[in-house]
């Protein structure tokens, strides 16, 4: 079975089709710029050559039409004819409370996706506008949604609501959500299958550190706790996101700097996190060459960082009474060697040994614990578009 | 690395629909004044190109100029990144001919008026000038309050492609314009406008066609009401609007809106709407026009009915005299 991904954000359509017997993936690729100018797509061919398709793509619709033109043309394409793609695995943002697993797509699902459209208004609509264009475009091919929020809907209202009034919960929904579930569970499946574990009582943190950022606690597999709350900028320090703020803090700069609500979000959306932090850069390679050259505030900005990231675990270990698994991933999570080191220094009292040794490497999937370490640490690099395609297989074939 | 190969993307279309134009990816403006790079950024920063028409290299430059501190202005406080900056600047063009505004699908006239009977003439020639060199159904907009849209689109071949847009440029954040729909434009015509103020997140509130509108001929009213309070000794100017901002709910008091929107302005307004509905009430201040006549236009340059700084925050201190390197 071919199963075509697709990962619609407002302005560019990502996508990656995958032959489902093997798992390969044959072509991949992405629309920018979509309904503005400039808009092109870029084809990453199979034998590593790129290819870019330059012109107006008006919408999302078009912008799938031109996915599947590219797909199906002799000249760059994988396909021989569109019937070959026998099903579409869509990833939608926010499931809110309605979803918990994967789902085939129907009006009903519709229906209740477009009532969450409010709880992300920014990521939702233009996953639904990608589901449309395929119902327009490929009307007879199932498709379905894997939510980024759906592994995370085990957590139990300890865990997930806020010490505000009840009565918002009940009118609005406002709770803690969690973002990177499909990452998670990747993570932490592939780190029991390399390790040999069966997932049963094992106690795991998993810590996807990327340009978002976020930790989930899973116990037996089901995720008890996550760093990430109503939106995505809760929890750790990130890029250009600030993470936990004292609300308290933000009404205080909201009076003092004048401003309302839609530049509050930008302030702690764009120009807080690491960036805000050090002046330097988002990016955390630039970061770690200033501190290395000795820039106060980049070296500041790594100690908070990986200072955040240690508190979260500490307390999802007292959450779950002890961790046999801590894993990295994300790119700075699979990449970023002195964080890690200094992420994991001190843990040894919750059984976490770093190997500085075998730390000493770049995305890939291995085991970094002292081979004495009572806990397992691993890298592990996500691959959420596999799972999504594996989702999709897994419900087409039960219809 | 390896070299990019690069083709056309129509050429991998599986339907016709794939190949519509893209619809409001060019936008035309017609001076850029303080009003003009308003209208000019509102719509930038939403990914549209804009050209600028100016009437001289000096006046392109400085338009561009006062746009990059505007866009400054705004990252000093939060509501935009550098990058953002760069990516809107880099969507800009200013040019001195008609003929750049060739691809444009839709053109907004926002030269300065002077006085009603003034500018009409001019505008008329503007649209003439734009109608010569656009396509049949590019859109001509004016966002002057004052001039009645028919009146202006009456010499044209193609009246029924104009309509009056009023932005709010007195809060540029502000979500609504006031769309005017002139007696020869047509429904199609309405529809796309709606579609384009969609495309730059504004909601479109449909207004019938009389001089001010809805927004100016309210603002001015209350700003007169409240000169006239002044005058008479009922309230001082701070106590007016600390009554009208924390007892109504207002984000400025009216002597804060009008240094805001800029008191030449303000009595342009009126002086166009006493000509038009020979009003008294509509009437200038003497507060205003002795303040006009000192040049004490409001926060641009730093002093109108309050002293501001260089950023255009009030003084704290407001016997402290003004340093203004501004206009």
């Amino acid at each position: 079975m071919k199963i075509l991904v697709l990962n619609c954000g407002s302005s560019s359509i990502k996508f990656e089709f995958f032959n489902m017997e093997n798992e390969k993936v044959l072509s991949t690729g992405i629309v920018e710029k979509v309904g503005m100018k400039g808009s092109f797509l870029m084809l990453n061919k199979p034998n590593g050559d790129k290819v870019k398709f330059e012109g107006d793509v008006l919408d999302h619709k078009i912008g799938v039409e031109y996915i599947l033109g590219v797909l199906s043309s002799e000249k760059h394409g994988v396909l021989k004819s569109l019937d070959e793609i026998q099903a579409v695995g869509h990833r939608v943002v926010h499931g809110g409370e309605d979803f918990s697993g994967s789902v085939y797509i129907n009006d009903e699902v519709i229906e209740v996706l477009e009532k969450n459209v409010e709880l992300a208004p920014l990521h939702n609509p233009a996953n639904l506008k990608g589901i449309y264009a395929l119902q327009a475009l490929l009307p007879e091919v199932p498709q379905v949604a894997v939510f980024d929020t759906a592994f995370h809907q085990t957590m139990k209202p300890k865990a997930y609501m806020y010490g505000i009034p009840y009565s918002l919960y009940k009118k609005y929904k406002i709770r803690r959500y969690g973002f990177h579930g499909t990452s998670h569970r990747y993570v932490y499946k592939r780190a029991c299958e390399i390790l040999g574990f069966k997932n049963e009582n094992k106690k795991i943190i998993s810590c996807h550190l990327g340009n978002g950022a976020s930790v989930a606690a899973i116990i037996n597999g089901k995720s008890v706790d996550t760093s990430m709350g109503f939106t995505p900028v809760e929890g750790l320090i990130m890029g250009t996101r600030a993470g936990d703020l004292d609300i308290g803090a933000l009404t205080y700069i909201m009076r003092k700097e004048e401003i309302g609500i839609e530049t509050s979000s930008i302030l702690i959306n764009k120009f807080s996190g690491m960036l805000g932090i050090t002046g330097v850069s988002s990016d955390m390679r630039e970061i770690e060459e200033k501190a290395e050259e000795g820039h106060e505030r980049a070296k500041l900005g790594l100690e908070m960082y990986a200072y955040r990231v240690k508190k979260y675990i500490g307390s999802y270990a007292a959450a779950m009474g002890g961790v046999d698994i801590l894993i990295f991933t994300g790119g700075i999570g699979e990449n970023a060697v002195e964080l890690r080191t200094e992420i994991c220094k001190g843990l040894a009292f919750i059984g976490l040994e770093l190997d500085e040794e075998k730390n000493k490497v770049r995305g890939k999937e291995i085991i970094i614990s002292k081979n004495t370490s009572k806990s397992k640490i691993l890298i592990v690099p996500t691959n959420e578009e596999l799972v999504i395609a594996q989702d999709t297989f897994e419900i087409i074939k039960q219809i | 690395m390896s070299e990019i190969l690069t083709e056309k993307i129509e050429e991998f279309r599986l339907s016709e629909y794939a190949t519509q134009r893209m619809k409001f990816s060019k936008v035309g403006v017609v001076g850029c004044g303080t009003t003009g790079q308003q209208i000019t950024l509102m719509i930038a920063s939403r990914g549209i190109e804009v050209v600028f028409l100016e009437l001289n290299q000096k006046l392109i430059d400085e338009a561009f100029e006062e746009m990059g501190e505007a866009l400054d202005q705004k990252i000093n406080h939060w509501g935009l990144t550098k990058n953002d900056e760069k990516l809107i600047l880099s969507r800009i063009k200013g040019t001195l001919l008609y003929k750049d505004f060739k691809d444009c699908d839709l053109v907004i006239d926002s030269i300065l008026s002077k006085t009603r009977e003034f500018s009409k003439d001019i505008r008329q020639g503007v649209f003439k000038n734009i109608e010569e060199n656009v396509s049949k159904t590019a859109i001509i907009a004016t966002n002057s309050t004052s001039s009645v849209i028919t009146e202006l689109s009456s010499e044209l071949k193609h009246r029924e492609r104009c309509v009056s847009l009023h932005f709010s440029t007195t809060a540029p954040d502000a979500q609504i314009v006031e769309v005017v729909k002139g007696l020869y434009s047509t429904e199609e015509v309405c529809e796309n406008i709606r579609k384009f103020l969609k495309l730059i997140n504004k909601i479109p509130v449909a207004v019938e066609e009389s001089p001010g509108l809805l927004s100016v001929r309210l603002g001015v009213s209350l700003i007169s009401e409240a000169c006239d309070l002044l005058m008479e000794g009922v309230g001082t100017k701070e106590d007016i609007d600390f009554v009208m901002k924390k007892g109504l709910g207002m984000p400025l008091g009216p002597f804060e809106m009008a240094d805001k929107i800029g008191l030449e302005r303000v009595v342009r307004w009126m002086d166009d709407l006493y000509n038009e509905f020979g009003d008294r009430k509509y009437k200038p201040s003497p507060l205003i026009k002795k303040l006009v006549r000192a040049k004490h236009y409001g926060r641009k340059t730093c002093e109108g009915f309050y002293r501001y700084d260089d950023l255009g925050y009030k003084l704290k201190d407001q016997n402290q005299k003004v340093v203004c390197t501004q206009v």
